[in-house]
């Protein structure tokens, strides 16, 4: 059984953020549901007519683990399992040695874990489960993604964590995730945001190397975003962060995975809603890609039009502000 | 009737604290204070007054502020490559997301900061977790103008000015209305400011209005209580607590109260002769229209009322009122012709501000201190008479870099189509850039009214 100072240690107990936020989130639903609950009835089921998802078959070969398979066995932070990435578990090591842990340079195999992770496993809404079942399954949320890809990293012996926000996005991202199902359109205009969205970071070459492994490059394609790279941040490409809500940590929370069963149980339509609306925009982007001539070249005019870059800006000090102790 | 150099000089009068003296003006300054008619400026000259003016500005923004130089340099662009108004286009543009990517606490004072061309006065922060009102209010109170606009999504777009630059704002504001209303200003008269009082608030729309008490005799304030960046998120977030309840309770009831105090002030004036005029979001005057029409009722102020608006036309979250069928309401409901219903088109992050002509309502640019652009979806400049993203070079701002994209889609011409201004205009209808988030203050304060008033 974990240990309260082990639960304290890893980062299991929410934040005070994520307690609000996920709080922010919950209440707003229970809103809706006592607002609207013949709306809610009515969509808990798809209509008999409606397009249904079917899971896409696993874009992979699962390797078989053997004896002998080098893994990082650390019990130091970042680098050791935490609720949901068990980075030690045979199907993780194994699929970490066939993307060249141990014989890549760190980079390279963080590279190789990003692209492995982004372009195989296609997102899907559905509870929360341990990493293993992510890499058997081939589907997750971008948490149950993040989650792949940071378990990969640990079990190569780098150190990845969990960077946390509340966001709101473009509007083609919204037509295509939100904007396909009643009620979850009606819960995030409720609150404006969304209360939870991830990304993972490395630590490599002496630096916290940001990716977000969530959508696919079709995906990508058919919101008209470039097709992001590792190092390459989801925020201010497809995701604006809510100021004060950006958190970092070694582990997923408690709490978080009850939320998203708790939604499907609640919303199962809602949730084949936005997954067929996943797979369809999927393949509508693998046209966009192929019209324009591949990834490399609709990446590149993407590029164009997203057009010029942010301005950097340091945060150091200024003599004239005075922080008064 | 008046003419106008004397009409301009009068204005010129009343609002003679917003400009600076002569003997200190920039090139900027000469461009926006000089001309008495910002709008009819032979474009020769204007070409020559708006190159020496942004040029001015480049350089001065190149040369006092470290994130803006070092985003030029990342761009290989120095002052030594403006040469000619030709190579204006050429200046680094900073998307207007930017302005929205900051951070939280004592960063977000760093932040803000380092946003500022120049010398910073001396800021006390005493929090250990400042909030965004409380860094903002330090600023403020060290002789800043921090002001911002729209809270979509819970992003506000933050702007540090000063004390000139924020007198530009108000100054070219207040002469591009006054300028296109010739000769209906008058500094004896009574309006209503449809916006936050700009003493209770650092909202941006609200806070420009403040010249608007120095430009004509009586105002009275819409939204007359105090509103912060807290109180915005409680309003729009659903939020949760008994202060959010007290809040909400408190909104909607004065939001009630103003729609009947603005219809009270309507029938006070119905009996004077004075003018009257409202300035600000057009969904207040809406709402006080559509409770009229309701009790079948009208004004007839002809001749002698006037009314100029600024952005926020959507009237509920999927309809928006065209700009002519609020001038058609106008007419209808309180008597007040069309010629003296225009709208002006600005933002919380420039300091032009585009005024329709009454003759056609075109956005006339004020391309003395202003330049226009417009953008393809790669964010290479269009020729007039394309649609696309709106950018622009503006030289008032000295206190932070203006050369900024927009989210907006525009389309520019290089004339009126109707007026015999000299100018470049832009189409009436000013909409959003596809994948562009829901933009401006108005917005949001139509958003908390419309969910005050219970439509």
């Amino acid at each position: 059984m974990t240990s309260l100072r082990e639960m304290k240690e890893k980062g299991y107990i929410p934040q005070r953020t994520q307690v609000k936020l996920i709080m922010g989130g919950v209440t707003s639903l229970g809103k809706l549901l006592i607002k609207s609950p013949g709306d809610i009835k009515r969509l808990r089921q798809m209509e008999p007519l409606k397009e249904r998802y079917i899971r896409p078959q696993r874009a992979y070969n699962l390797p078989k683990y053997k004896d002998g398979m080098k893994y990082c066995d650390s019990e130091e932070k970042y680098l050791r399992p935490t609720l949901y990435c068990n980075c030690q578990a045979p199907e993780v090591i194994a699929l970490a040695n066939e993307l060249g842990a141990y014989k890549k340079s760190d980079r390279e195999f963080a590279e190789a874990a990003f692209h492995f992770v982004k372009e195989k496993l296609p997102l899907e809404i559905l509870p929360f489960n341990e990493v293993e079942v992510t890499f058997r399954r081939g589907t997750g949320t971008c948490f149950h993604l993040i989650t792949a890809f940071i378990a990969l990293c640990r079990a190569a012996g780098i150190k990845a964590r969990y960077k946390m926000f509340a966001m709101n996005m473009i509007q083609a991202w919204y037509d295509s995730t939100i904007d396909v199902d009643p009620v979850v359109k009606k819960w995030y205009d409720s609150m404006g945001y969304f209360m939870l969205e991830g990304e993972g970071e490395a630590y490599v070459d002496g630096k916290w190397i940001v990716s977000h492994v969530g959508p696919k490059a079709e995906r990508q394609a058919a919101a008209g975003i470039p097709i992001t790279k590792f190092g390459e941040d989801s925020i201010g490409v497809w995701f604006f962060a809510l100021p004060g809500t950006t958190m970092r940590m070694e582990s997923l929370p408690y709490g978080l995975a009850a939320m998203i069963g708790g939604a499907k149980k609640l919303a199962p339509g809602s949730m084949e809603r936005v997954n067929v609306s996943i797979q369809n925009q999927i393949e509508m982007g693998r046209k966009i890609i192929e019209e324009a001539g591949g990834v490399e070249a609709y990446d590149k005019q993407a590029r164009k039009k997203k057009g010029p870059k942010q301005p950097k800006m340091d945060l150091n000090g200024r003599k004239e502000i005075i922080f008064h102790e | 009737m008046i003419g106008f150099d004397e009409y301009i000089d009068k204005f010129n009068k009343c609002v003679g604290k917003y400009i600076p003296p002569r003997n200190t003006w920039t090139p900027a300054d000469e461009a926006l204070y000089k001309p008495k008619d910002l709008f009819r400026i032979p474009l020769k000259e204007a070409e020559q007054l708006q190159f020496k003016a942004v040029k001015f500005a480049f350089n001065h923004h190149y040369a006092n502020n470290k994130f803006y130089q070092g985003f030029c340099k990342e761009n290989n662009t120095s002052p030594e490559d403006i040469k000619t108004s030709d190579d204006l286009v050429k200046i680094p543009l900073i998307p207007d997301g930017f302005f929205k990517d900051y951070p939280h606490g004592r960063e977000f004072a760093t932040w803000l900061g380092n946003i500022l061309t120049g010398d910073l006065p001396k800021i006390e922060i005493k929090q250990r977790i400042p909030t965004y009102d409380q860094v903002i209010d330090a600023f403020n109170k060290a002789g800043m103008l921090v002001s911002y606009s729209s809270g979509t999504g819970g992003r506000h777009t933050f702007i540090p000015r000063d004390q000139r630059t924020f007198f530009a704002s108000e100054y070219a504001i207040a002469k591009s209305a006054v300028t296109m209303m010739y000769p209906f200003w008058e500094y004896d008269s009574s309006g209503y400011l449809l916006m936050p009082n700009p003493k209770k608030t650092n909202i941006y729309a609200g806070k420009v209005c403040l010249v608007y008490f120095d430009a004509i005799q009586n105002v009275n304030v819409a939204i007359d209580r105090e509103i912060t960046t807290e109180l915005i998120q409680r309003m729009m977030s659903g939020g949760r607590g008994l202060k959010s309840k007290l809040i909400k309770l408190a909104s909607r009831r004065a939001s009630r109260q103003m729609i009947d105090d603005i219809i009270k002030w309507l029938e006070y004036h119905d009996k004077t002769n004075e003018k009257i005029t409202f300035v600000g979001a057009p969904y207040i005057l809406y709402f006080v229209m559509q409770k009229l029409k309701a009790q079948g009722r009208s004004f007839d102020f002809g001749e002698r009322g006037g009314v100029a608006t600024g952005g926020g036309w959507k009237i509920h979250e999927n309809v928006r009122l065209s700009v002519a069928d609020f001038r058609k309401e106008v007419k209808d409901v309180l008597g007040i012709p069309e010629k003296h219903c225009l709208d002006l088109y600005g933002m919380v992050e420039g300091n032009g501000w585009m005024a329709q002509c009454p003759e056609g309502h075109y956005l006339h640019v004020p391309y003395s201190y202003y330049k226009p652009i417009v953008l393809d979806d790669e964010f290479e400049q269009v020729g007039y008479g394309e649609s696309g993203r709106f950018a622009f070079l503006d030289s008032a701002a000295s206190s932070y870099p203006g050369f900024i994209t927009t989210g907006d889609r525009v389309k520019l011409l290089e004339h009126c189509p109707v007026c015999d201004r000299p100018g470049p205009v832009l189409e009436p209808e000013v909409k959003r850039v596809a994948g562009a988030e829901m933009r401006g203050c108005a917005e949001e304060m139509r958003s908390m009214m419309t969910k005050d008033i219970g439509r």
